[in-house]
């Protein structure tokens, strides 16, 4: 199986500060891979290279099999990215939204399709024709989840999907990447949710102060909810 | 296409673009209905003139006994006609006369009597679209553009924003879209007015290809101040930075470096050695005026001499040497203006501004150039007067004042 992404030693500096220090893992197609970590660990950072904003200071990262900053268009065409704390445009409804970016993404979409993706992200129907200036920060965060999933790309970067989310919400987002991972999208997210994480991803990565300190696989049987918790609070909670 | 309808469709969501956009079209739409009332009450005074003018020399013509008198008490009228686009950069005709009623009396005096300080060349002028364009479009147009990335950015969107769009034309296309809009608000009221002007085609697309030029300049700053990261604040406050050095400061350098540069004699100093040589030749003996007076005239030469202590026709011969005592001066600041003209055309590269001002003005024949040639045309006017009085006036021709119909008429080409 290709993988749909990889970082290579990859090495990060923002404002001459290294943030990511020679980090290496693989996404093969059709996983999920959850990076957990504290704040400032370097995990935005980390999505932001995939999508080619951020230039390595060595090391590599590529998309489907190509290197990204040899094509940053190509690589961002592939991906449908979810930045943390997603702000849409407060001026305009969920549905306007949904319409403006997806065609800013050249994709479609019905107007069944976009219900249908709402739906499933359990926004309210009474709100999705409503200004985004009056919602809550759990229905933005659906909204731009909605978003990510009618973009149709094949590869998916989350950035905290789930924060703001109300458990139950949380719980329904799982199963809705699980589903999108059967289908055949590759899912990178960051998440504060180890309980979430270990319940949905195939694999897992410790990330802390730019370095990687853990790597779980599903396949190998590293992932239990246990395991996982007590690396992350010993190793990756600072 | 579809991407131009999209970034419309979202800007006419966003109020304070469309608040924008308003206002210009309002500025727009004010001058041009300005300039068409100024413009139509100048035709109107024109058109007032020629007949009280015609009115008046029938009048006048009754009690006329002799050509001395008739040339003394008639006046012409000459103007210089707007043209048909003038409505839309009023240019020179705001700051120098385009009329004069002129008698055979020395001429440079008649010129200048209303101006006795040089007119000033129009860097920045009245409320025109001329003004609009040169010098409010680049400032709503920063308006426009200068928080395009900036708020998108303060709003945590810009990455997002830029990895959907797979990358950054959509600032381009979002920039140009309001631009080209700012555009069709300034020339919409425009045409609206070169409609209704009579403006020809060709002007209008002219003066629209120039605005949209200028538009395009301050869209290459806009965006090359706002890719450089800064917030908002920082981008608007360096963008009108830009707009006082190019729009303000530069003209005024402009000015005050091409005056200094070439000086030019006042005006009044035209008219006050025209008129004290004028004065002076009531003592003089005759002579002193004959003999230059015929330099010019050597056909006159025979007639050139007077026994009697009044003639017309020394009356006249010392009004003309008035003029030659203020030639040089005269032609000093003929030559200075149009010297300052040519400096200033290519200095204006400096400032898209001016250069737009500029451009407009010479579409709307309002420009230096257009207000010289005025001048000239009047000079040329005068000069039949003189041809046609002089025979009569020295070879003692008898007056007839049925031959006063076939004086040469002013005519504005
Ligand atoms: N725009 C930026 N410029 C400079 N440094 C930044 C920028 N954004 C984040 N950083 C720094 O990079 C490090 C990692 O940040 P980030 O990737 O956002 O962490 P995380 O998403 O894991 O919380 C932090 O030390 C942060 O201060
Ligand atoms: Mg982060």
């Amino acid at each position: 199986m290709n993988n749909a992404l990889e970082a290579n030693s990859l090495s990060i500096n923002r404002s001459g500060k290294p943030v990511l220090n020679d980090i290496s893992f693989t996404v093969p197609a059709g996983e999920i891979y959850a990076l957990l970590g504290g704040n400032g660990a370097g995990k935005s950072t980390t999505l932001l290279t995939f999508l080619g904003f951020l230039e390595a200071a060595s090391g590599s990262v590529s998309v489907q099999g190509e290197q990204v900053n040899k094509n940053v268009k190509k690589a961002r065409e592939a991906i449908a990215y979810l930045p943390e704390a997603a702000t849409l445009y407060g001026h305009m409804s969920a549905y306007e939204n949904l319409r403006y970016f997806l065609d800013l993404a050249n994709a479609k979409a019905s107007d069944s399709e976009l219900n249908e993706a709402l739906d499933s992200v359990a926004l309210q129907t009474a709100a999705r024709s409503q200004h985004m200036v009056t919602y809550s920060k759990g229905m933005r965060q659906k909204t731009a989840i909605a978003l990510a999933i009618l973009r149709d790309s094949p590869i998916l970067l989350l950035d905290e999907p789930t924060s703001g989310l109300d458990p139950l919400a949380i719980d329904e987002f799982n199963r809705l990447a699980r589903k999108l991972a059967d289908q055949g999208r590759t899912i990178l997210m960051v998440t504060h949710d180890v309980y979430g994480a270990c319940q949905v991803a195939d694999r897992i990565g410790l990330l802390r102060r730019g370095k990687l300190v853990g790597a779980f696989d599903r396949t190998e049987g590293e992932i239990d909810t246990e395991t996982v918790h007590r690396a992350f609070a010993e190793r990756a909670s600072t | 296409m579809s991407t131009v309808y999209r970034e419309f469709r979202f800007l006419m969501r966003e109020r304070s673009a469309l608040l924008w956009l308003g206002l210009a079209f309002m500025s727009a739409t004010i001058a041009v209905v300005l300039g068409l009332k100024e413009v139509s009450e100048q035709r109107t005074t024109i058109a007032d003139l020629i007949t009280a003018d015609q009115v008046e020399r029938e009048v006048v013509k009754k009690d006329l006994a002799d050509w001395g008198s008739a040339a003394y008490y008639s006046f012409h009228l000459t103007y210089d006609e707007p043209s048909d686009f003038a409505f839309a950069a009023l240019g020179q005709r705001d700051l120098s006369p385009w009329k004069h009623r002129i008698r055979m009396l020395a001429l440079e005096g008649q010129i200048y009597e209303s101006d006795t300080t040089n007119p000033d060349f129009a860097l920045i002028g009245r409320i025109d679209f001329a003004f609009v364009a040169s010098l409010l479009s680049p400032l709503f147009l920063i308006l426009l553009l200068h928080d395009l990335r900036s708020r998108e950015r303060a709003a945590g969107r810009l990455d997002f924003i830029e990895a959907t769009a797979s990358g950054k034309m959509i600032w381009r296309t979002r920039g140009l879209l309001r631009t080209t809009l700012l555009w069709l608000c300034l020339v919409l009221p425009l045409w609206v007015g070169g409609i209704i002007a009579g403006a020809s085609l060709m002007v209008l697309l002219i003066a629209s290809a120039v605005v949209l030029t200028h538009l395009l300049i301050w869209w290459l700053i806009a965006s090359w101040v706002a890719n450089k990261d800064y917030t908002s604040a920082v981008n608007l406050v360096s963008l009108i930075g830009v707009w006082v050095v190019l729009a303000v400061i530069t003209p005024a350098a402009i000015k005050a470096g091409v005056n200094v540069a070439v000086p030019i004699p006042d005006g009044g100093e035209i008219l006050l050695t025209q008129r004290e040589a004028v004065n002076d030749a009531w003592d003089l003996p005759k002579q002193a005026t004959f003999e230059p007076f015929v330099k010019r005239h050597p056909e006159l030469a025979d007639y050139a001499k007077i026994d009697t202590p009044f003639e017309w026709k020394w009356y006249y011969a010392f009004q003309q040497v008035g003029d030659q005592n203020a030639e040089s001066l005269s032609h000093a600041y003929l030559d200075g203006r149009i010297k300052r003209d040519v400096i200033t055309s290519s200095l204006a590269l400096l400032s898209p501004p001016v250069l737009t001002e500029r451009l407009l003005q010479k579409q709307a024949q309002t420009d230096v150039a257009a207000s010289i040639a005025y001048e000239e045309r009047v000079r040329a006017y005068h000069a039949d007067l003189r041809s046609w009085y002089y025979p009569k006036l020295f070879k003692d021709v008898e007056f007839e004042t049925e031959l006063l119909s076939l004086r040469p008429q002013y005519s504005t080409d």
